[in-house]
């Protein structure tokens, strides 16, 4: 938007004119008019604010009125908080002489990328995918893995993989321990992360991978079902690798 | 003294603040013995650090530091520090602030208020306009010396009466006599029309700083003895007093100076700088290159020329085509500050770099460089930011909504690197590994970086084009890899708006200012700087390393642009002059000068060695955003806020400089009127103001700006 003169001042109301002459007493002469409305909206709100919690103030003194003083505790107040200023000088120039006396730290060669320690980067994963496998049906030698209760179904699709929690109640509820056998039916094996609470999400990240295909492969004719890793997470968890790399090449496959 | 101590302590007694009565007591038998001021600044810093996250401590703090600063209030000081902490004792309570309730009392306000009253403030406007009359009969040769008297008097004296609470003599001091002062100041004076209220002055940073702090002036002897006799005269003895007090007058023996001359000089928040200022050792030159043969066929030769070395960046006694064997006095030690060892690629870099050189273009007043615009259009004036590699391979914009997008320059697009997964597949014996890491599926010409949270006002590539910085509005300074075009850190210790960024020239090392301030020195693998550069009085707009690395140039909207030194943070050079806040620097590729640009349309040329300012180019009607000096520093651009590009002779500029003693210990400069000659092209662009500015290996200079429709 380009800027223009402010609005003519017959048609603005008193409040706008006013905020256009402070405007003009520093010095602003290039502006957009929606500034003034801006202006006027955070005089407005800071005004009533620091009303407010002058009142306040003055009704927990116990007086009858709100006088200056509660003005001025409020507006300090509202300071400290809102509108807070860089450090003072000396403030600086002392913590400045502080910092400025270790000398700079030598630097490790051949370290690869520098960068602080990992807590302080933004490099770790802010995420945690759960890890869907698409079984192709007929191999016997898979339901040896003993697992399968058939949880929600219809619904389940929609949720992005990021819904851990409603899987976990999920897998609660429906914590039968009998195997089931399978049908023909393609399903998505789903191990909820709930069991074995954080540290499961560790083994599961080298699945991570796949996953990130898999979420567009929930269609309706999937059924979802949830693992029940009580005993047998073990064992199973160590055959699952191996096991794994032929899924993936039937999801690859099946893209 | 102990008049006034036993006044306070009565103050204290009536007002029933018995334990600020008895800390007095027993600090004053304490500091009986020992009057010194160096027993009150332990306590007066001791007290200010419990005071510190008080209500009040940004008044208090002043109000420390002020009476610290005068000799004979050294029980002002401690009462004033007990004075800082019984508001804190007595803070959610609607009292007012002790200082506010002390100022009432005439036995003790004399020595607590932080701006004495120097007899009645009415009658200030005519010790102020005695003194003008005084200034204007005197001789023309001392005229132009004492008229630098006016501002800073009429300043201190303002809010002297403001802070003491007479706002109508301050409204009618101010009306009389501020149109007197010097054009470029009337920025502050708008400012200071203003602030009619001590309440206003709290949260004024800037302010707070300029009363606390000494403006400098710089007078010859017979101006000064000239100027003393007249104050000391009896009637006159109030403005001596404040004279004493706000200003540091520094003496040089001499012709007096020329209005010319002084006027080229002032214009900054602070006066001019102190000489002693100026005279500390800088190495400037550059450190010395490690030695490659520029190869026929790469790696061999190179094998062959550092077998057996271990440290690559020792200069080799038998290396062919070495000049200087010498160290060069003015550079620093290679060791003096750690910096990062050279990498394969880097080597690889810099022999590309040398195989561009030798192709470079050479500039001069008859060969001016071909200039190449690149236009950001639809940026809507949101562009703020913008940087190119050093092989102008790629190109940054940081934009007002916190957005920063990077474009490749070339036709080579711009490649991610591949997941874990995809990696873990390819050849890594391979001969191109290099180009099999990158995922040919996430190709495009443009990446955009989303991360921050404000407008990106400052971007800068790594040397080795690995790492983007930017800082933002939020108060934080990100790195972001060029690999993965993905964020890495996240630096926050400015809790304010960062206003520039820079990496070193050698990778590692950056610098960050914001308005806090203060400039920090940061390297990628701290979370913590490593150094402060605190001194500016108002916000760092502007921060430049050195070609060495050893030091850090930061211009300020106090107008002022300071030198630091890496290795201990000292501010080894000031440099005054500009009558606005300062948005460009640049070094000269040979390290020994220094350009820098402001918005009073002018830049100004520095010799950082000797510590004065040699040059002027008058030019630019508007602020000039973008300085480059060309490869081998013969052409100065600089590109400015009226959409013009310009080219100055930069040879013409530093050749025959006088640097006789004289010249250096009185810090006169004559500067020659020659901005036309040295002009030797202006560019214009339609509409668009220009923000960045950057010569390519072979003296191609690229801009860079946003077209902006009026």
């Amino acid at each position: 938007m380009e800027p223009t003169k402010m609005a003519s001042p017959k048609s603005a109301p008193k409040d706008a004119q006013v905020m256009a002459q402070i405007l003009k007493d520093m010095g602003i002469t290039e502006y957009e008019p929606r500034v003034i409305n801006q202006m006027l909206e955070f005089a407005y709100r800071y005004v009533t604010t620091i009303l407010e919690d002058a009142k306040i103030y003055s009704s927990h003194a116990k007086k009858s009125s709100v006088d200056a003083d509660d003005v001025r505790l409020a507006i300090q107040c509202r300071t400290d908080q809102s509108f807070t200023s860089p450090p003072p000088r000396d403030f600086l120039l002392d913590i400045a002489r502080q910092k400025n006396q270790t000398p700079l730290p030598l630097i490790k060669p051949y370290s690869g990328p520098r960068l602080p320690p990992d807590r302080y980067c933004l490099t770790a994963p802010n995420y945690r995918l759960k890890s869907l496998q698409k079984k192709v049906s007929s191999s016997a030698g898979r339901i040896t893995v003993p697992r399968l209760s058939v949880g929600a179904v219809s619904s389940r699709p929609s949720t992005p993989t990021l819904g851990t929690p409603s899987a976990q109640t999920v897998s609660v509820s429906t914590k039968v321990g009998t195997p089931v056998s399978l049908t023909g039916q393609r399903f998505t094996v789903q191990i909820p992360s709930s069991q074995a609470a954080v540290k499961s999400a560790t083994p599961t990240t080298p699945t991570v991978q796949n996953v990130l295909i898999n979420p567009s492969l929930i269609g309706p004719k999937n059924i979802l079902i949830t693992t029940n890793m009580v005993s047998s997470q073990n064992t199973s968890n160590e055959s699952n690798p191996l096991k794994r790399k032929h899924e993936d090449d039937d999801d690859y496959d099946n893209l | 003294d102990r008049q006034t101590l036993v006044a306070v302590l009565q103050f204290l007694r009536r007002s029933n603040l018995r334990e600020s009565e008895e800390i007095l007591r027993r600090e004053a038998r304490l500091l009986g013995d020992d009057l010194g001021a160096a027993a009150l600044s332990p306590t007066g810093t001791g007290l200010l650090g419990t005071a510190g996250g008080d209500a009040d401590s940004a008044g208090e703090n002043a109000l420390l530091s002020r009476v610290t600063a005068a000799a004979t209030v050294v029980i002002g000081g401690t009462a004033a520090a007990v004075a800082s902490s019984s508001p804190g004792v007595a803070a959610v309570a609607a009292v007012p602030p002790g200082k506010g309730v002390v100022e009432d009392q005439p036995d003790v306000s004399a020595v607590l208020s932080a701006y004495n009253q120097q007899g009645d403030p009415t009658l200030y406007e005519e010790y102020y306009s005695g003194l003008k009359h005084f200034i204007e009969c005197s001789l023309d040769c001392h005229r132009a010396e004492l008229s630098q008297l006016f501002y800073p008097l009429f300043v201190h004296m303002y809010l002297e009466l403001v802070y003491n609470q007479h706002e109508s003599e301050a409204k009618s001091f101010f009306e009389r006599f501020h149109g007197d002062q010097e054009c470029y100041y009337q920025d502050d004076l708008r400012v200071l029309s203003s602030l009619t209220k001590k309440e206003h002055m709290k949260g004024n940073e800037t302010m707070l700083d300029f009363r606390t702090s000494k403006f400098v002036l710089r007078i010859s002897r017979d101006s000064y003895q000239l100027l003393k006799r007249h104050l000391q005269e009896k009637q006159n003895n109030q403005i001596w007093n404040i004279v004493q007090e706000h200003l540091y007058i520094d003496i040089f023996d001499g012709m007096p100076r020329s209005k010319q001359q002084i006027d080229a000089m002032v214009g900054s928040l602070a006066g001019e700088a102190k000489r002693e200022a100026n005279k500390a050792k800088v190495f400037f030159g550059l450190l010395k290159e490690p030695e490659f043969d520029v190869p026929l066929d790469d790696e061999d030769e190179e094998g062959e020329n550092e077998e057996g070395k271990p440290k690559k960046k020792k200069p080799k006694k038998d290396s062919v085509g070495s000049k200087s064997k010498k160290q060069d006095p003015n550079a620093p030690p290679q060791n003096r500050i750690p910096l990062p060892e050279l990498k394969d690629s880097d080597k690889l870099d810099k022999v590309m770099n040398m195989k561009e050189a030798a192709r470079r273009v050479r500039l001069g007043p008859e060969c001016l460089p071909s200039i190449c615009f690149y236009t950001f259009l639809n940026a809507y004036q949101g562009l703020t930011a913008v940087d190119i590699t050093d092989d102008s391979s790629m190109i940054v914009g940081g934009f007002a909504d916190s957005t920063v997008r990077v474009w490749s320059v070339t036709p080579k697009k711009l490649r991610s690197v591949k997941t874990a997964a995809d990696l873990s597949l390819i050849d890594k014996e391979s001969d191109d590994v290099l180009e099999r890491i990158m995922d040919e599926k996430t190709a495009s010409e443009l990446k955009i970086l989303y991360g921050h949270s404000g407008p990106v006002y400052g971007t800068s590539f790594s040397p080795d084009r690995n790492y983007l910085l930017s800082c933002s509005e939020d108060g934080t300074v990100r790195l972001w890899s060029l690999q993965t075009f993905t964020c890495l850190v996240g630096y926050k210790g400015h809790n304010y708006p960062v206003w520039d960024t820079q990496f070193s020239p050698y990778g590692y090392y950056f610098v960050s200012g914001g308005h806090d301030r203060v400039a920090r020195l940061w390297a990628t693998d701290h979370y913590q700087p490593l150094r402060i550069f605190a001194g500016h009085l108002a916000d760092v707009t502007c921060t430049r390393f050195h070609p060495n690395s050893n030091y850090i140039a930061t211009g300020s909207a106090d107008r002022t642009v300071r030198l630091w030194d890496v290795l201990n943070g000292n501010c080894v050079r000031i440099f005054t002059g500009h009558k606005g806040p300062i948005h460009s620097l640049a070094f000269s590729p040979n390290g020994r000068f220094l350009a820098t640009g402001a918005t009073d349309g002018r830049v100004l040329l520095w010799d950082i060695g000797h510590g004065l300012m040699v040059g002027e180019l008058k030019g630019h009607t508007d602020t000039i955003y973008a300085l480059r000096f060309s490869r081998d520093g013969e052409i100065l651009a600089s590109g400015s806020m009226d959409n013009t590009v310009r080219l100055w002779d930069a040879v013409k500029a530093f050749e025959d400089l006088e640097t006789d003693d004289f010249t250096t210990a009185t810090g006169h400069i004559n500067l020659p009127e020659n901005s036309q000659d040295l002009l030797l092209g202006t560019y214009m662009t339609k509409s668009t103001p220009v923000v960045h500015l950057h010569f390519t290996r072979r003296n191609l200079l690229l801009a860079a700006g946003a077209y902006s429709s009026q």
